[in-house]
Formats: structure tokens, C-alpha cells, sequence
């Protein structure tokens, strides 16, 4: 049992990170047009292999496992990273016809995410997607997305743009059943949350240091100190049964649902009460548009959203039980 | 202890509520700009030519020098009716400026200021924070040179609200250059059409500009625009300071209850992923239940304010504690509205009208951050309620 990283396990955690900080930084966010996936990053997440990191060496991928993936997602969350690059990446894993997996393993088309909101579909992601992936517990689905059928909707999370779906999307062209897909969604997701929560700890306990009111820095009051500390722990909860859930599902282990929805619910939790604080503490520079705070705030609602909200997550964990 | 109105406030507030139900705007305030400020003049000259303006500010400037009761029963009117909300660009001339000048101001600035105010002729901005004065306001750097007759600012405000409309503005600056934190301030009516004025907007997380940093470059003031005494401004400050807190938020506190029973409607009609309504949801309804009973408790609690005020003719003591209260069930009500709307929740383009949920929810931040954020009211009522010793 050894429940912390290993050598191999950093060494990837800081290739994501380095990589995203650069390619996906969060700062990107300010300029226009800045929402989604765009065909440029699309190609050069491709070309460094980050879509196929978990597919199988035999099917053309790295063959890494649920850490790895976590660890890649979680960074892409420090970057308020579009869901799109999460999407690319179960639509390699789920995709099932060779010719169609190598384009999305080329990045040379994109995916966006289909989502049930009651009776209708939303579509999240770049509007140049020329496939759409539906995600459920019981199985993925690749559709094609011929042009003129959606009406876009306004973002509240600017990483993210939104779109309904004016009718249903026709015959899936490829499909795996079974939870995996959805699983690694949950654990993609979560992994993005738990990196909002632990950026928005970084910029406050930053800002904590330097900001000075009636003579002293405000990280010396309590009213700032104690809910920073309650950040660092919620960060601390929600990562450590993240990684617990990570390497159950690599082991393959029985209990994985539960450790997942446990993980998925801390991070939810930790990634909104974090941005929420973040904004509140840093004082009237943190609700300006300019400043990061808000798109930790927004990226967390949407987010939450995804591969387990609130409600379905904790009726499910009432019943499940632990292996040992 | 009772709850009887007299018969003159219930005829108050059927004539209110006879009036609003023919002559609240039937179309919505614009979301932004120079189109959202023309409405709010717009109606408020209409309720000023209609009798309404100024319920408990004295008749000789242009009120109706009725009650703080009577005032309080026009909020809940203008809640019932979904009229346009009192937060919007005449606030802080009603809701500040106009009493400090009431209770600080000469015979002429009264005079001058008060029924343009009321009759929303002139709307104004409040420059009192800077980007290194904030919760330390007494901090503040901007400063004015005092010669023959005027003074000369220079400097820098932030965080500005409506600065781009505003005709005037509350400014308090140092004008004595040896002096520290409250000693030295002066607070001054500032002309926004004078030369050397620059205001530069700040876009806020909820998609408008309706903040301001505002730059001073030798802008010559006149004497005469001094509120208080020269280097008496800190006690002028703390009135308007002592309006704001005492009753800057009631509007909200009478409309809260509202907004909760709107809420409970809406939980009603959505449905849930689940397929079932929102308000068949045990999580959904409790929430809703308990703030309908914060609703209620803080209608409850500016009774009580306004009725001993009524009384003693001084504002109660409990500002702080009232704001508290109002961010935060403001805030939970969102939250909860956020959870029965699911998807639409995160659909937002800054309009407040196509979306506003969530433009309530985002202005919780500027809720319990402006005017003194959540951690500083809590500190002002262990320093001055609690009377606690200070670590600070
Ligand atoms: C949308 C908006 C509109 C505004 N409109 C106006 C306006 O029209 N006119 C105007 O003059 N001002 C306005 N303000 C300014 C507002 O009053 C200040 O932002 C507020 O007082 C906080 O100051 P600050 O932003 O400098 O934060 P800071 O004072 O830097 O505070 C940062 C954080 O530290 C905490 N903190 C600081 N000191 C202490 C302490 N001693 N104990 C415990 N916690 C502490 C604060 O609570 C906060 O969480 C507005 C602000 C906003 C956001």
C-alpha cells in the first residue's frame, strides 16, 4: 500500500503541468473568442499524445492507467481547461472503429459532449465539433453532428460554450457499453475539480501575503487564516480519496463506484466552497472580470454538473459498501 | 408590543399598492448603459410627480415626511409589485448622499440638492475607496491642496459604482498632508463635468462595467462643496456610512420574502433530473422552508429597527448584523434556485433580466464585499455591539 505518488506518477504530473501552463494557460480566458478546444490546441494536445493517454499500446496509445489520467485532468483543472479536452479523449477510448479513432487520436476532427437536460440535449464543447459523445452508466455513444441542428446558449463558464440541440442526434455511429467510459469521465471530471479547488487556495494564500490592511497583512487575521486553512483541507479530503479512487479503478477493484462518487462529490464540494472563499477574500478585486477568481467560481458550477451532480451522487453512496 | 397598523398606514398602503399596480415600468430596466440609467431617472421623476418620493425624508426637501413605518410599507409595496429595483443608479443619492447632506449639509447645498435628488434630476456616485483602501478606509491617499476658495484633488478612486452617470459625487479625500488615518479627511460634493475628472470602467465577473476607477488631476473644487468641516471629513463619512448600514439593504430585507415565495413557485413547476418536481425534493424544500423563516425574521428585525427609530430618532445600532443576514440569505436563496434550475442556472450573458438567477447569485460577491464585506461587519459588531477586546 503506498498511497502518494510515485517517481514515474510526478514525473507526468509535471509534463501536464509545464505543457498546460503553456498551452492551455488560464489567463487565455481574458481574450475573446477563448471559449472551447479550437483546432490549434486540438492538434497540439494530439501531437504530444495527451488523447491517448490511457488507450492500450496495442491500439496506438502510452497504455496508462486512472493515475495518470487523474493526474493529467487535475492540471487541466488548475487551468480552468474546456471540457472539450476531457471529451476528445473518452471518445478515443470509447470509439470502437479503427479509422475514426486515428482522426480523433489526430485531433483532426473534435468532440463535443452530449448532455440530457430533462426532456432535451445540450451540447458542450467547440461548435466545429463534427462528433458528439453521450456518456451514461451504462455505456458510451459517438454520434455525427451534421451542421444547422443546435442553438447556442449564453456561457455563464467562459471555457465552455453551450448549445441545445434542436433534435436528437440520430443512430450512434459507435458505441461501448458498459461503465468505463462513464468512470473515467467521473474521474476526469473530478480531477479537474480537485484542480480549481487547489488553485484557488494557491491565489488566495498568494494574495493572503502581500495584501496589507490597517497595517498588517490580512493573512494575519483570523477572519482570512482560519477559512484559508479550511480551503487546504477540503483540497487535502477531496485529493486524497481521489487518488484512493484512481488506483481502485486501476486495480480494477469492486468498489470502485463508491470510491469514485465519494471522490466526484469532495471534489464538487471543495472546488465551489474553495472559489467561493477565493473570491470573497481577496476583497473587491475579486469579483473584477480581469482577475482568475470567477472563472474558478464558474468552471466549478459547470463541472459540478457533469458525471455526477450533487443529488444523484449522494443517493447512490447511502447503499454502497466498501471492499476491503 | 403590537402589530396593529394604524388606520393611516393602512390607508398608506392601499393608496401604494392602487398607485403601483397602474404605473410600475411595464417593460424591463435595461441590463447596461446609458439606457439603464435614463430608466431609473425616468422612474423616479415619475414617482417624484406622482407623490411618491422621499416617503420619511422631510417635507421641506420635496418628502413626504411620513414614517419610518410608512417607508417601510412602501418597500414591501414596490416588492409586491415587481417594481424596477431600488438598487440601481439613483441609489446612493437617495440611499446616501441625500441624508448625509440632510444631516451634515448647509442651508444651500440642502437646498440646492435635496429635491434634485428626489426628483432624480441628479444621480451620484460614492468616491470613497481607493485600490490600497478598502475595509481601511481611513487609509486613503487622494488628496486636495487647499487654496483661496477651492481645493485641488489629486489622486486616485476605485470601485466607483455608476461613476459614468453620476452628476455628483460623494468624494473624501486628505486634506491635510500631515495627517494620519481619520484625522485630516474632508468630504466633498464633486462636480463629474470638472476638468482633470478621467473614469476608466472595471468589467466585474458579472459581465457589466458598472464600477469605476476615477483619476483626479488638479480638479479645483469649491469651498462651498464642503460637507462638514475641512479636516472633519471622518465624521461626515461615518454618517453616511451609519445610512448605508442602517438602511442601505431595505429593499432587499423587505423583498427577500418575496423572492423565497417566488423561489417555492418555481420549485412547484421544475422538474428535477430525477423527473420529479424540485419542491418534492426533501433537500430542495427544507432549504425553502428554512429561508422563508429568514425572510421573515428579518422583515421581523427592521420592524423592530425602524419602529424604535420612529421612536428615538436615531438609527439603531444593528446595521452590520442586519447586513449579514441579508447577504447571506441572499446568497443561500440563489444557491438553492441554482439547484432547481440545473441546466438554465448556467446559462448567463450579463443581461439581469433574461437571467436573473444567476445574475443574483453572482452579485452575492458584490453583496458581501461592498460596503463593507462580511469579515469587517463582523468585526464592527464584536468591536462596537459586543464590546470584545481587539486583536487588531
Ligand atoms: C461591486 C463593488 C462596488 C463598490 N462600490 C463602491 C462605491 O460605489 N464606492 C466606494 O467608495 N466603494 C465601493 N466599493 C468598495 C468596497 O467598499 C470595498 O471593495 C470593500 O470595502 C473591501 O475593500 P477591498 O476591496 O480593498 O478589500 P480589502 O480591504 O483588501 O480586503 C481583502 C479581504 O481581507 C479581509 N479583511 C481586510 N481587513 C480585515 C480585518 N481587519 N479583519 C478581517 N478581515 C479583513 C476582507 O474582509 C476581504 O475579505 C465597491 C466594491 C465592489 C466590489
Amino acid at each position: 500500500m503506498f498511497l502518494a505518488l510515485d517517481r514515474d506518477e510526478i514525473e507526468v504530473a509535471n509534463a501536464a503541468a509545464d505543457f498546460l501552463a503553456s498551452a492551455m494557460p488560464i489567463d487565455r480566458l481574458h481574450k475573446p473568442g477563448c471559449a472551447d478546444m479550437n483546432a490549434v490546441l486540438r492538434g497540439t494536445l494530439a501531437e504530444m499524445g495527451w488523447f491517448a493517454l490511457t488507450l492500450p499500446e496495442a491500439d496506438g496509445g502510452s497504455g496508462l492507467g486512472p493515475v495518470e489520467h487523474a493526474l493529467f485532468f487535475r492540471e487541466a483543472g488548475r487551468q480552468s481547461g474546456p471540457v472539450d479536452v476531457l471529451t476528445q479523449a473518452l471518445a478515443v477510448l470509447a470509439c470502437t472503429d479503427t479509422d475514426l479513432r486515428a482522426i480523433l487520436l489526430a485531433g483532426s476532427e473534435g468532440v463535443a459532449l452530449l448532455v440530457p437536460d430533462g426532456a432535451g440535449l445540450r451540447l458542450l464543447g467547440a461548435p466545429d465539433a463534427a462528433y458528439a459523445l453521450q456518456v451514461t452508466r451504462e455505456g458510451a455513444q459517438l454520434f455525427a453532428l451534421a451542421g444547422g441542428q443546435t442553438t447556442e446558449r449564453p456561457a455563464l463558464a467562459p471555457a465552455c460554450s453551450m448549445r441545445l440541440l434542436d433534435s436528437p442526434p440520430g443512430t450512434a455511429i459507435a458505441y461501448t457499453n458498459g461503465e468505463h467510459i462513464w468512470q473515467m469521465g467521473e474521474l476526469g471530471t473530478a480531477a479537474m475539480l480537485l484542480g480549481l479547488a487547489e488553485a484557488a487556495l494557491d491565489l488566495i494564500v498568494e494574495y493572503a501575503k502581500v495584501r496589507e490592511t490597517f497595517g498588517r497583512k490580512i493573512g494575519a487575521y483570523q477572519a482570512v487564516r482560519h477559512p484559508c486553512a479550511d480551503m487546504a483541507l477540503r483540497a487535502e479530503v477531496a485529493r486524497s480519496q481521489l487518488w484512493y479512487a484512481a488506483a481502485a479503478m486501476a486495480e480494477q477493484r469492486s468498489d470502485v463506484a463508491l470510491h469514485l462518487d465519494a471522490a466526484k462529490h469532495l471534489c464538487n464540494q471543495a472546488a465551489l466552497m474553495n472559489a467561493d472563499t477565493n473570491i470573497q477574500l481577496h476583497g473587491g478585486i475579486g469579483v473584477t472580470d480581469e482577475h482568475n477568481a470567477h472563472l474558478l467560481l464558474k468552471q466549478a458550477m459547470l463541472l459540478g454538473k457533469l458525471f455526477g451532480g450533487k443529488r444523484a451522487l449522494l443517493s447512490r453512496l447511502v447503499d454502497a459498501t466498501v471492499q476491503d | 408590543m403590537d402589530l396593529r397598523y394604524s388606520d393611516t398606514d393602512r390607508e398608506f398602503r392601499e393608496q401604494a399598492r392602487a398607485w403601483l399596480s397602474t404605473n410600475v415600468p411595464r417593460h424591463a430596466r435595461p441590463a447596461h448603459g446609458p439606457e439603464a440609467a435614463a430608466f431609473d431617472r425616468a422612474w423616479q421623476r415619475k414617482m417624484f410627480e406622482h407623490g411618491w418620493a422621499g416617503v420619511a425624508w422631510p417635507k421641506e426637501y420635496g418628502g413626504l415626511g411620513l414614517s419610518g413605518l410608512q417607508q417601510v410599507i412602501w418597500y414591501e409595496e414596490l416588492a409586491r409589485a415587481q417594481a424596477p429595483h431600488y438598487i440601481n443608479t439613483t441609489y446612493i443619492a437617495l440611499m446616501h448622499a441625500g441624508p448625509t447632506i440632510a444631516a451634515r449639509g448647509t442651508a444651500e447645498q440642502k437646498t440646492f440638492h435635496l429635491p434634485r435628488i428626489l426628483s432624480g434630476d441628479s444621480l451620484w456616485c460614492q468616491g470613497f475607496s481607493e485600490p490600497n483602501a478598502g475595509s481601511d478606509l481611513a487609509s486613503l491617499k487622494t488628496r486636495g491642496r487647499v487654496e483661496d476658495g477651492v481645493i485641488v484633488v489629486n489622486g486616485a478612486k476605485m470601485w466607483t459604482t455608476d461613476a459614468v452617470y453620476a452628476d455628483y459625487q460623494e468624494l473624501l479625500i486628505r486634506t491635510d498632508p500631515a495627517s494620519e488615518r481619520h484625522k485630516g479627511l474632508t468630504w466633498l460634493i464633486c462636480d463629474m463635468e470638472l476638468p482633470g475628472l478621467d473614469i476608466k470602467p472595471i468589467r466585474t465577473m458579472l459581465q457589466d462595467e458598472h464600477v469605476n476607477t476615477v483619476f483626479y488631476d488638479d480638479v479645483r473644487i469649491p469651498k462651498t462643496s464642503v460637507v462638514g468641516e475641512i479636516n472633519g471629513g471622518w465624521s461626515t463619512a461615518l454618517s453616511t456610512l451609519s445610512f448605508e448600514r442602517g438602511l442601505g439593504f431595505i429593499g432587499d430585507q423587505l423583498e427577500l420574502y418575496e423572492r423565497v415565495c417566488r423561489a417555492i413557485d418555481l420549485a412547484g413547476k421544475v422538474r428535477l433530473d430525477s423527473g420529479k418536481f424540485a419542491l418534492e425534493d426533501d433537500g430542495i424544500a427544507q432549504k425553502l422552508a428554512g429561508l422563508k423563516a429568514d425572510s421573515l425574521a428579518i422583515r421581523s428585525m427592521t420592524l423592530a429597527h425602524i419602529t424604535e427609530s420612529d421612536r428615538t430618532g436615531e438609527p439603531g445600532p444593528n446595521g452590520s448584523l442586519m447586513k449579514l443576514i441579508v447577504t447571506a440569505t441572499h446568497k443561500a436563496l440563489s444557491e438553492t434556485v441554482g439547484e432547481i434550475l440545473g441546466w438554465s442556472f448556467l446559462e448567463f450573458d450579463g443581461d439581469r433580466t433574461a437571467h436573473p438567477w444567476t445574475y443574483d447569485y453572482l452579485w452575492s460577491w458584490v453583496f458581501s464585499i461592498a460596503g463593507g464585506t462580511s469579515e469587517i461587519q463582523r468585526e464592527i459588531t464584536a468591536d462596537h455591539l459586543l464590546k470584545l477586546p481587539r486583536a487588531r
